[in-house]
């Protein structure tokens, strides 16, 4: 049913990167995602890890000013976490909306980055976080902006031999707002038609940061920089916010399929981000 | 919960012991506790696993086909092909009990030369393991040539068009006419003309099909089943070429059938496969195999020209239906029928026109499902109902109101039911219980809106197919009691249903029963569990079959107690005077009694729905359903003006039910209906690129979730007056009927313009808001 290939299941993170810096490989963590690639034959792996046995991955971690999700965090896990409401209120909002329950408790953090799908759901909040992934091979570790990840369309920086192994941020700064809107043909276990992230962090009545990360409407998730760079530094009057939408939807590339066409995901990624930016400026003003 | 509304002039509700009341249903432990066996759960030693090669184009010829290397690998124990079946048929559209069936419509097993649809079967592989036939299914080398295929039924039509089926693609033509419409349309004050479009729409069964085969020491081929059908048996004997009593279709509880199991689905692969292997062989579908491997829902485009009086009455009305019946007839004929019957909806319209067409295209063939183009028809309707009082300016409940048709009118087709038309009360109970019309749809993007639907849905098979059902009821020396019927249990509760009924005339309790169900050479045959019919038909049986072994016992224990036997009440599981009840006897010695006095304990019996001759031809006037159910559906939503997303606030269902059996089986029915009209309505999708399945898995065909649903408000009316056992009517299908266009009518009324075409998805309310902008 799934095809014919070797299955590892190493004890030990180190036995795991050995493997995969060894021989091509898949690695299975959640496998909500690649049971459904090998059951259809889209991927014919002759090497599976699986990291089953690695627990030492799983879990949150707060270190000061910084909290850190092992890779094989589940999203289940995070709804469980009691701070998360202040740690990544957008994180939280994905999470409680990620597909079904199943698949919340058996999908991970590392693996929905690692998919690099442009509708993985937990992306645009942990970029609109300014996340960073830790990257893990037998030849050592890297950080990588979450933001400077992907490439394009299901390709990223990731080398073959390389592992996320967990993903980490800044608390948010006083006076920020942090949310997330997903946008689907239904509410339940739907996939994304456009993903909107936002962060604001205000001083007085003028932004100081914005963050502004979109889902589904490009062939990576990406940040729209553009849009940032009218925010910050200004008083977010409505003509200003209604400018950064539009910059938000021209630096979107969506493409049309069978949940949505592209002229819709570009109509409704202005009109969302033009609603997070102004509901997170009235919280905050 | 639901509430059971007792109106002022209902009949006073009669003290049932067992029926009416929400009881756990015969079936429910064996389910909650994983001990039911469904098909799939059957094994045998030795047993091969099958796998059916599809074709992946939906028009061509199949030029070269090769299955050598299949057969090469190791484990492969056989492959049939069409070389293999020269002369072998599949009929496609089989009535039932009667033998009719039409000939022109039968199908090719497997492709001969021409595929006509995406999937279309090419090859059957047996092999040791599941693994090996998928394996196998691989190394078939086949080559399909493309040929200009027709992929919409409009264009099917045209002259020049590809040829499907027939000489013009047209399969079914139907047509109704009642006083004279152009003159109504003429002399109206105003004409209303829209077009409204309904989609296909996928059946979703939790439980794919599945079956076992084998052949038994009488050379009669078993096969283990889940269908809605076991009188298949027949056409499946003949596909096979063997006579109709070496077929045994053995059913077992089925995961859902909602029209998708009506038609053959594998038993034909099963028998041909388990007569050429003399082996057990287990075939089943993925889910994958499934979405190709049954019929799906007709999409219909139908235009409604309505002329109405300024005073709100409706004094003309021309429908003209077009029906896409995918790549083979299937149920096609019957589909449109009931719509085309159902036209007009639950409303008076002397002067009517209906013309309704089937048309072949290179799309997936479609068949039954619950609803069975009523609801189609009833999409259409009732959006057009609240278009026409929008046009006229007044209240949409009061519109309606002047035009309802009421117990004892006649029907499009000239019949009158002889139950009760209870349309007024349903719809007034439901726009009643969601609270009217909002004076306030909200400002800011996200608006409020509400609406509803009230329909006509038939009950029963259409009767010029001449339908019958059997049931037996016995009772044993210790006073259980055992029912035997062939009916299917597609999870409805069709035979909890049964036992009730039966042990309800008996007296006794619901432990005390056992039914054995679904096996055509050993069950009486009850017919099909389609049709809202299941209850009625078999229902029916059962109670008279019940009633004739009650009618003996209370005559033996009258002789006992020295009274007439109209004094005599069976109940707690005793005899009892009515009037005395101290003098009884329990039922058990009774039973006793009776079988020691050599009284015939038991009891068989065929129930017969009214039958008719074939409605007239030009007029379509005359007898097409036993009886119809009415009821109403009312909706809340709110609608994101931004985004085009709805939400579901409330759903609140009125039906006119008759007289509840197990109101927990009907409150299940009303909620997976709604379930069912929601998706309809708003997301599911089932979409063809040129006769291809495009949405081929649940992540691109959406059902509504629990996250998508709300709680749905049920009250249940009991008119008593249906002809179902106690007055029992039917829900099955009824369920669906309103729900989609009441959403639709409710998000009309929350942003002001109408999307004339399901499912109405976020993009279509984005563009229908922005065609309205435009406009202004």
């Amino acid at each position: 049913m799934y095809g014919e290939f070797k299955l590892e299941m190493p004890q030990q993170l180190d036995e795991a990167l050995a493997l995969i810096a060894e021989d091509p490989a898949e690695v299975l963590s959640g496998g909500t995602n690649l049971m459904i690639e090998l059951r259809a034959r889209k991927l014919r792996p002759e090497q599976v890890v699986s990291l089953d046995a690695l627990s030492e991955l799983r879990g949150i971690e707060v270190d000061g000013n910084r909290i850190t999700l092992g890779a094989r965090t589940t999203i289940s896990d995070i709804l469980r976490c009691d701070d998360m409401a202040e740690f990544g209120p957008s994180l939280l909002d994905a999470a409680n909306l990620f597909a079904g329950q199943m698949v919340r408790n058996m999908g991970t953090v590392g693996g929905n980055i690692a998919c690099s799908s442009p509708a993985a759901d937990l992306v645009p909040p942990l970029m609109s976080l300014d996340a960073e992934i830790t990257l893990v091979s037998s030849k050592g570790t890297r950080k990588v902006a979450l933001c400077d990840y992907y490439l394009s369309y299901k390709k990223d920086v990731r080398a073959p031999s390389e592992m996320i192994t967990s993903v980490s941020w800044k608390k948010l700064a006083k006076n920020s707002s942090n949310s997330f809107y997903k946008l689907a043909r239904r509410i339940g276990d739907a996939i994304t038609v456009t993903g909107v992230a936002v962060t604001l962090t205000m001083d007085g009545d003028r932004c100081t940061t914005a963050r502004i990360a979109l889902g589904a409407v490009a062939p990576t998730v990406f940040r729209a920089t553009n849009a940032e760079k009218i925010l910050e530094g200004q008083i977010l009057t409505d003509d200003l916010i209604t400018t950064a939408a539009q910059q938000a939807k021209a630096q979107s590339s969506p493409i049309s399929d069978v949940r949505a066409s592209a002229e819709y995901r570009l109509h409704t990624v202005g009109k969302l981000t033009h609603r997070l930016l102004t509901q997170a400026r009235d919280k905050l003003v | 919960m639901s509430t059971i509304v007792n109106l002022d002039d209902s009949v006073p509700n009669v003290n049932y012991r067992q029926v009416g009341k929400p009881l756990p249903r015969t079936d429910a432990a064996g389910k909650v506790f994983g001990k039911t066996p469904y098909a799939g759960d059957y094994q045998m030693p030795g047993m091969l696993h099958m796998r059916v090669v599809r074709a992946d184009i939906a028009s061509a010829e199949l030029t070269h086909l090769d299955v050598e290397k299949a057969r090469a690998l190791a484990g492969v124990v056989e492959i049939i092909t069409a070389a293999d079946l020269p002369d072998r048929m599949a009929a496609t559209d089989i009535p039932g009990q009667t033998g009719q069936k039409r000939m022109d419509t039968d199908q090719q097993v497997l492709v001969r030369k021409r595929v006509k649809y995406f999937g279309e079967p090419i090859a059957l592989i047996a092999a040791e393991t599941p693994d090996i036939a998928n394996r196998a299914a691989e190394l078939v080398a086949f080559t399909l040539k493309p040929i200009p295929g027709v992929y919409d039924p409009i264009e099917a039509m045209k002259p020049g068009a590809p040829i499907v089926q027939g000489k013009d693609n047209v399969v079914a033509t139907h047509k109704i006419k009642k006083g004279d419409a152009a003159a109504g349309l003429a002399a109206a004050d105003i004409v209303i003309e829209n077009t409204y479009k309904t989609p296909f729409q996928e059946h979703a069964f939790l439980e794919p099909e599945v079956g076992l085969a084998w052949i038994d020491e009488n050379e009669v081929i078993n096969i283990r089943v889940c269908t809605q059908v076991i009188e298949h048996f027949r056409a499946i004997a003949d596909a096979v070429g063997v006579p109709h009593n070496k077929v045994r279709i053995r059913g077992a509880l089925v995961g859902g059938g909602f029209g998708g199991k009506e038609d053959v689905t594998v038993e034909i692969y099963l028998a041909l496969m388990a007569k050429r292997t003399l082996r057990p062989v287990r075939l089943e579908y993925t889910r994958e195999d499934s979405l190709v491997g049954h019929g799906k829902r007709h999409p219909f485009t139908l235009t409604y020209k309505t002329g109405l009086t300024k005073d709100g009455k409706i004094c003309g009305l021309d429908v003209q239906i077009i029906a896409d019946s995918g790549a083979y007839v299937f149920l096609s004929p019957y589909v449109l029928l009931y719509g085309a019957v159902n036209a007009p909806g639950p409303y008076k319209v002397e002067n009517l026109n209906v013309f309704a067409q089937a048309v072949a295209t290179n799309n997936m063939f479609t068949s039954a499902f619950r609803g069975f183009g009523g609801m189609q028809s009833c999409a259409a309707y009732e959006q057009q109902m609240d278009e026409c009082a929008k046009a006229l300016g007044m209240d949409r409940i009061e519109f309606r109101r002047l035009n309802y048709l009421n117990t004892g009118d006649e029907i499009s087709t000239g019949f009158v039911p002889p139950s009760a038309i209870w349309t007024e009360k349903c719809v007034d109970l439901a726009w009643k219980n969601l609270g009217g019309e909002l004076a306030l749809k909200k400002d800011g993007p996200i608006k409020i809106g509400r609406g509803v639907a009230a329909y006509q849905q038939s009950y029963g098979r259409l009767t010029f197919l001449h339908d019958t059902s059997e049931a037996w009821v016995g009772v044993e020396i210790d006073g259980t009691v055992i029912v035997r019927s062939g009916v299917t249990d597609i999870g409805a509760g069709q035979v909890s249903a049964l036992g009730q009924i039966a042990v309800e005339i008996l007296g006794v309790s619901l432990e005390d029963v056992i039914i054995y169900n679904s096996d055509s050479a050993v069950t009486p045959l009850a017919g099909t569990t389609t049709a809202t019919r299941a209850l009625y038909m078999t229902g029916n049986a059962t109670k008279m079959a019940a009633e004739a072994v009650r009618k003996r016992l209370v005559a033996r224990a009258a002789k006992s107690f020295g009274v007439e036997p109209d004094v005599v009440d069976l109940g707690g599981s005793r005899a009892f005077v009515i009037d005395n009840p101290e003098t009884s006897m329990e039922f058990i010695d009774l039973v006793k009694l009776c079988a020691s006095d050599g009284i015939h304990r038991s009891e068989l019996v065929n129930f017969k729905a009214p039958f008719s001759d074939y409605l007239d031809p030009e007029t379509g006037q005359g007898q097409a359903h036993p009886d119809y159910v009415y009821g109403a559906h009312a909706i809340e939503v709110s609608v994101d003006t931004d985004t085009g997303e709805v939400r579901v606030l409330r759903s609140v269902a009125v039906h006119d039910i008759g007289q509840c059996i197990n109101r927990a089986a009907v409150e299940g029915q009303i909620e997976g209906g709604t379930q069912n009209g929601q998706g309809f309505a708003l997301s599911e999708e089932m979409l063809y690129e040129e006769g291809k399945l495009v949405t081929p898995s649940f992540s691109e065909y959406l059902m509504p979730t629990s996250m998508d649903m709300p709680r749905v408000e049920i009250s249940l009316l009991e008119s008593r007056s249906g002809l179902g056992p106690f007055g029992a009517k039917g829900i099955g299908e009824p369920a669906i009927s309103p729900v989609a266009p009441a959403i639709a009518n409710a998000i009309a009324d929350a942003i002001g313009v109408r999307v004339f075409e399901m499912p109405i998805t976020p993009e279509r309310v984005v563009n229908a808001l922005k065609g309205a902008v435009g406009q202004m």
